[in-house]
């Protein structure tokens, strides 16, 4: 290459332009970005993949927690398939995982409504008190939110003595209607924000319009209202889902899975394989199809999650 | 997981001060028919508020009765219950929380600041699918992780305080990426620009420039994770073998399965427990509020 001479006689040398660094606006990759997302990465990949890979690979092996297979386990191919199809007890927790979550939904979704639309229409002070109140029950860790709903339920408890039945036990009585119950309560507070922020972005104007149409209160909440909630309406639905699918801790206070095995949801019964009847290989099998049934919900939450912010 | 808090924290406060009217002013502002509807909707709210508050009555009553059992009775009033929990194991329990919680916090917050502001401003090949992954992986039901963890920790002896402390990071990680992620995107590019002309490199931008903006987003993010590690049970319990470095929640289930079950001591225990939760929610709600004012920080 020459070296080309500028109108004001001086020389530049081709050998100083660097052909690579052309472009040095932000568009382009730089190594140091690798250094910042490797950490989070990593642990991402290393607790949280690797595992749920390793969980459906142990789920077809013999794999306990004590004895022989301990420590000499290997893959067994299609028998834990064979167990869990013909295993009555996964069945029956499957259709009770299927009514707490469902029971669970609908209740929050009720609930959340009910309460976000009086509270627009009712006194400050009561709205400071009661979403106070229902909002602490939201903000209650599980584990809290369990012992508080078995000491009032339980034989003796507050609503016993509400109901003036002293001695009747609604927890050991209803058990999985109580343990739906409390889920309800402590997850109506937060649908009951977000409701309350959907229904304060409905602009007033449609409203007044509907009214000059003398359209109906029932009217105006199918064609108007529901429409416009949907989005959020939505939201809620797979997040209770999900967080109900999960639950663990409010019902392991509560009940253990009992009485008998009256609410032993797959999250219990997967533990209750795993740590109590030592067979951890069936118990990964269980949580596998935990797994199918939360990434059928993920995968729609995503969807919803992405499209919202657009 | 605990997805909802963060979303739900943004409204607390709006819920609870919320100015706004949904309906629409009547013509006649104050017509029998709207006080009537004001009066039944108040009556309605104040029966659902006690029944929501009826599960809460015992555990306040109990906490400060002497001689508490599960039924709710007017307390024969005492601070003894406080003066109990906090000594001794369960004092020990409520520390190992602020451990678990804590290193847990610090490592999700840290690492989670850097991916986030490497998602926000590099580019970055498959930058969509990633995003998706970790949206993804802050829906997945952490129970289901339980057994291979235990597996994975018992084959290289990590069942104890801080590898949990690590795992609860990863499960608020994603959540915290997210929501770190938006409150960069808010901060202007140009205050970056011009920290870089000043030969500023991408540790200073992040602490000097980008930290300082996004704290509240940061700080909120920190509160999740914190409130997430504080009020995990079933990890800490299948996860952490010694029994002295058992965090508080498998200490307050102890509590019910003990052979001589101290009502008032529960009901004192799990109150302080909640206490930090309650006080940080509030906190958070109040960032989320502040957050978004960087608009003066750009002259137009």
């Amino acid at each position: 290459m020459k070296a080309s001479t500028l109108v004001d006689g001086s020389v530049i040398d081709p050998s100083t332009i660097d052909l690579w660094r052309t472009r040095k606006d932000k568009e382009r990759f730089q190594w140091s970005s690798l250094a910042l997302l490797t950490p989070a990465f990593a642990l991402l990949i290393i607790l949280f993949l690797i595992p749920v890979g390793y969980a459906a690979y142990l789920g077809f092996t013999n794999l306990t927690l004590v004895g022989p297979t301990a420590v000499k386990w290997g893959y067994t191919g299609m028998a834990n398939l064979h167990r869990l199809n013909s295993d009555t007890e996964f069945r029956s927790s499957l259709v009770l995982s299927a009514f707490f979550v469902v029971g669970s939904i609908v209740g929050v979704l009720i609930f959340g409504y009910w309460l976000a639309s009086l509270l627009m229409r009712s006194t400050p002070w009561v709205r400071v008190v009661v979403g106070g109140v229902v909002v602490i029950a939201w903000m209650m860790p599980a584990i809290t939110a369990g012992m508080t709903w078995y000491a009032s339920t339980t034989a003796g408890g507050t609503f016993a003595t509400l109901t003036g039945l002293s001695n009747s036990d609604f927890l050991g009585s209803y058990p999985l209607l109580v343990v739906t119950i409390a889920n309800i309560w402590s997850q109506t507070g937060f649908a009951m924000l977000v409701f309350g922020a959907a229904l304060r972005n409905i602009p007033s104007e449609i409203l007044e319009a509907a009214d000059v149409e003398n359209a109906s209160r029932f009217q105006r909440f199918r064609l108007i209202v529901l429409p416009m909630l949907r989005p959020t309406m939505t939201a809620i639905v797979l997040l209770v889902a999900l967080l109900s699918l999960a639950n663990f801790s409010l019902i392991y206070v509560m009940t253990q899975g009992g009485p008998g095995n009256a609410t032993n949801i797959l999250p219990l019964y997967s533990y209750q394989q795993a740590f109590q009847f030592n067979n951890l290989a069936y118990g990964a099998l269980i949580g596998n199809v935990m797994v199918v049934i939360a990434a059928i919900f993920g995968v729609l939450y995503v969807r919803v999650a992405t499209r919202r912010s657009r | 997981m605990t997805l909802p808090a963060s979303e739900g924290t943004v409204e607390v406060l709006e819920a609870l001060e919320g100015p706004t009217s949904f309906n629409m002013p009547p013509i006649n502002p104050e017509t029998q028919n709207s006080r009537t509807r004001k009066a039944l909707s108040n009556g309605l709210l104040l029966v659902l508020g006690l029944l929501f508050l009826a599960p809460m009555v015992w555990l306040a009553f109990a906490s400060l009765d002497s001689q508490a059992t599960w039924s709710v009775e007017w307390p024969h009033f005492t601070l003894s219950n406080f003066q109990t929990v906090l000594s001794g194991t369960d004092l020990q329990a409520l520390m190992n929380s602020l451990i678990l919680a804590i290193v847990s916090t610090a490592i999700a917050t840290v690492t989670g600041t850097l991916a986030a502001y490497a998602m926000s401003r590099r580019r970055i090949p498959w930058k969509g699918p990633l995003l998706l992954f970790v949206l993804f992986t802050s829906g997945v039901p952490l129970t289901i992780l339980i057994v291979p963890l235990y597996q994975l920790f018992a084959i290289y002896g990590w069942l104890s305080i801080i590898p949990t402390a690590i795992f609860l990071a990863v499960t608020s990680l994603p959540f915290e990426i997210y929501l770190i992620k938006n409150f960069i995107d808010a901060v202007p590019e140009d205050l970056e620009e011009a920290a870089r002309m000043e030969k500023a490199n991408t540790f200073q931008i992040l602490t000097r420039v980008v930290g300082p903006l996004a704290l509240p987003g940061i700080a909120a993010a920190a509160i999740f994770g914190f409130v997430n590690a504080w009020g995990s049970f079933i990890v800490p319990l299948v996860l952490i073998s010694p029994a002295s470095q058992q965090p508080a929640p498998v200490a307050i289930y102890g509590f019910i399965g003990a052979a001589n079950v101290r009502y008032g001591d529960i009901a004192a225990y799990s109150l302080i427990f909640c206490v930090p939760v309650f006080l940080l929610y509030a906190m958070s709600a109040r960032l989320f509020r502040e957050g978004f004012v960087l608009g003066g920080a750009v002259k137009g």
